[in-house]
C-alpha cells in the first residue's frame, strides 16, 4: 500500500450527532416540532384573545371570547338555519368561479401558446385587471340589483382577469424542447397543443386556480356585505344590526374555515391527479 | 457516394434579425449525409452547429440555401427528421412505454402494432425493466435513451441529435456512446449528431464537418479513415486504435486555431 492511498484505523467518535437547535437556517425539524409549534401558534392566539376578553379593555358586547363565539356558532346552526346561508355562500363561490374558469382557461392557454392571440387580448386583460372590482358594484347592483346575478358577477371580474393572466404564463413556461420534440415527431399544432402543451401546463393551472378561489372568498364576503338577502355576508350584516359580535366573529370563523377546506380539497386533487411530478416523489 | 446520399444542405445561410441590422449565424455551409452514416457536426462555441441542426430539422428557416432529404425540399419539421435534444425532453406525465409510443400515436399507428414497436426499442436501450415507470423515477441518461428509443420507433429517415448527452456525467456518457454505436450496428439509421466533445465526435462519427465560428462556415470535412474496418465497441478500443492520437491532436489543433482567431479579431 502506498503512503498516498494510507488508510486511517477507524476511531470510535465522540458522539458528534450535530445538536439540535431550534433556530438553524433552511435545515428540517422533526415533524413531531412541526405539530407542536403549529398547534403552540393557536393555543397562544385564543389564551391571548379570551386574556383581553376578560381584562374588560374593550366592553364584553363587543369583544365576546373564545368560548362565546363557539356557542354562537353552535346556536347559528342549530337553532337560526344558518346551514342554508352557508350552502348558498358556497354555491355562489363555486358557481361563478365554474364559469370564470370556464372562460379563463382555454383562453389564458391560447394567449399563452400563441403570440398572436396574447396581442390581441393581453392590452385588453391587463388593463381590467387593474380596475379594483368592488368598484364595479354600484353598476353591479343597478343593472342586476340585490340578487345572485350582481354577487355571480362581481366574483366573475374578480378574479377572471387575474386567472386569465396566470394561465397565460404558466401555459408559457412550457418548455419549447418539449413542444420542439413533439413537432419533430410529427405533431401538428392541434395535436401539440392537447398531447404536450395542456398536459404540461395544467398542474400549474390547477395551483392557479387554488390561489384564485382563495381571493373569491374575498369578493364573496364584499358582494354579501353591500348588498345581502342570504349567505354568510348577509347573516353577520343581521347580527351587526343586532350587536351580535360573537355572530359576527362566528361567521369570519366559519369561512375562515370553508376557504381551509377548499384550499385542501385542491391539494389534495393536485397530489392525486400529478403523482408523476417530482414533488410527488 | 453520390447515389447513396440521404440528406443533402447547399450554401445555407442564417442572419438572425436584430435591431442592429442581424446577426450572421451561417455563411454558405453545404455538406451531405450518406445512408447509414453518423456524420457529427464540430465546432466551438458559437459555430452555429445547433443553428444548422435546427434548420435541419426545420426548426429554423434557412435565410437562402437549400436542404433536401431523399431529393424532396425540407420545409417545415417532419416525422422523417426526428431529433433527440440535450435537455430532457421525457413527458413526465406519460411512462416510459407511453413515451416511446407517443410519437407513433401521433402518426396513426395501430395500437397493436405500436406497443410491439415501442416494446422492441425500449429492449433495444435496455428499458424493459422500466416500462412503465415514470420519468421522474429515471436517471439522466435513460431519459435520454427514452428519447432516442421515441424517436427511433416512429421510423424518421434520419436521426437528429443536438448534443444529446452534454448533461449527463463523464462515465453514463461512455455508456451511451457505445449503445449509440450498438444501436447503429443492429438497426439501419442515419444520424446526424451535434457536439462540442472532440473525443466524442471521434468515437462515433463516420465523418466529421468542422465549422468554423463567427460566422459558422465549413471549416473542413474529415473522414476518419483510420477506424475505416475496424471494430470499436468501446473507448477502449478506440483509444488502442492506430491513428487515434494523430487524428485527436488533429483536431484539437483545428479547434485550438479557431479559438486563437477568435482572439486575435
Amino acid at each position: 500500500m502506498t503512503q498516498a492511498l494510507r488508510t486511517l484505523p477507524a476511531t470510535r467518535a465522540k458522539d458528534t450527532r450535530p445538536k439540535l437547535r431550534i433556530f438553524e437556517f433552511k435545515s428540517d425539524i422533526p415533524a413531531s416540532w412541526r405539530l407542536t409549534l403549529g398547534v403552540a401558534v393557536w393555543v397562544l392566539f385564543f389564551a391571548i384573545w379570551q386574556i383581553a376578553a376578560w381584562s374588560g379593555v374593550m366592553p364584553a358586547i363587543l369583544l365576546p371570547g373564545p368560548g362565546k363565539v363557539l356557542t354562537a356558532l353552535y346556536t347559528l346552526f342549530t337553532e337560526q338555519g344558518f346551514l342554508g346561508d352557508v350552502l348558498i355562500s358556497v354555491w355562489r363561490v363555486m358557481f361563478s368561479f365554474a364559469l370564470a374558469c370556464a372562460v379563463a382557461v382555454p383562453l389564458g392557454i391560447l394567449m399563452g401558446a400563441f403570440k398572436s392571440v396574447e396581442a390581441f387580448f393581453s392590452p385588453f386583460v391587463s388593463a381590467w385587471r387593474y380596475l379594483p372590482a368592488p368598484s364595479f358594484i354600484p353598476l353591479l347592483l343597478m343593472w342586476f340589483g340585490a340578487g345572485d346575478a350582481q354577487k355571480l358577477a362581481l366574483l366573475f371580474i374578480g378574479v377572471i382577469w387575474f386567472l386569465i393572466t396566470l394561465i397565460a404564463d404558466h401555459t408559457k413556461a412550457v418548455p419549447k424542447d418539449l413542444i420542439n420534440t413533439s413537432v419533430t415527431l410529427g405533431g401538428s399544432r392541434w395535436q401539440v397543443l392537447r398531447t404536450v402543451v395542456v398536459p404540461a401546463a395544467l398542474p400549474n393551472i390547477v395551483i392557479a386556480m387554488r390561489q384564485m378561489l382563495a381571493v373569491s372568498w374575498t369578493y364573496l364576503v364584499i358582494a354579501e356585505i353591500t348588498a345581502a338577502d342570504a349567505g354568510i355576508g348577509a347573516m353577520m350584516m343581521r347580527a351587526k344590526r343586532f350587536l351580535h359580535v360573537d355572530q359576527i366573529m362566528a361567521g369570519i370563523l366559519v369561512i375562515g374555515l370553508l376557504g381551509l377546506i377548499f384550499d385542501y380539497l385542491l391539494r389534495a386533487l393536485h397530489r392525486r391527479a400529478f403523482q408523476y411530478l417530482d414533488e410527488y416523489s | 457516394m453520390q447515389s447513396s446520399t440521404i440528406l443533402s444542405v447547399q450554401n445555407v445561410c442564417k442572419t438572425f434579425p436584430t435591431r442592429g441590422g442581424g446577426v450572421e449565424a451561417l455563411r454558405d455551409v453545404s455538406f451531405s449525409v450518406a445512408r447509414n452514416e453518423l456524420c457529427v457536426l464540430l465546432g466551438p462555441s458559437g459555430c452555429g452547429k445547433s443553428t444548422l441542426l435546427n434548420i435541419v430539422a426545420g426548426l429554423h428557416t434557412p435565410t437562402s440555401g437549400t436542404l433536401s432529404l431523399e431529393g424532396r425540399p425540407i420545409h417545415g419539421p417532419a416525422r422523417e427528421r426526428g431529433m433527440v435534444f440535450q435537455s430532457y425532453t421525457s413527458f413526465p406525465w406519460l411512462t416510459v412505454l407511453e413515451n416511446v409510443e407517443y410519437g407513433m400515436k401521433l402518426n396513426g399507428i395501430p395500437k397493436a402494432e405500436r406497443r410491439e414497436r415501442a416494446l422492441h426499442y425500449i429492449d433495444l436501450v435496455h428499458l424493459t425493466k422500466f416500462r412503465d415507470a415514470y420519468p421522474k423515477t429515471l436517471s439522466g441518461g435513460m431519459k435520454q435513451r427514452v428519447a432516442i428509443a421515441r424517436t427511433l420507433a416512429n421510423a424518421p429517415e434520419i436521426l437528429l441529435m443536438d448534443e444529446p448527452y452534454g448533461a449527463l456525467d463523464a462515465e453514463t456518457r461512455w455508456h451511451m456512446q457505445e449503445m449509440l454505436l450498438d444501436i447503429m450496428r443492429t438497426t439501419q439509421t442515419t444520424i446526424l449528431l451535434v457536439t462540442h466533445d472532440i473525443q466524442e465526435a471521434i468515437f462515433l462519427a463516420d465523418r466529421i464537418v468542422f465549422l468554423s465560428a463567427h460566422p459558422g462556415r465549413l471549416k473542413t470535412i474529415l473522414e476518419l479513415d483510420f477506424k475505416k474496418g475496424k471494430e470499436i465497441r468501446s473507448k477502449e478500443d478506440l483509444v488502442e486504435l492506430e491513428g487515434y492520437p494523430e487524428c485527436e491532436r488533429e483536431i484539437m489543433h483545428l479547434m485550438r486555431n479557431e479559438a486563437k482567431q477568435e482572439e486575435d479579431a
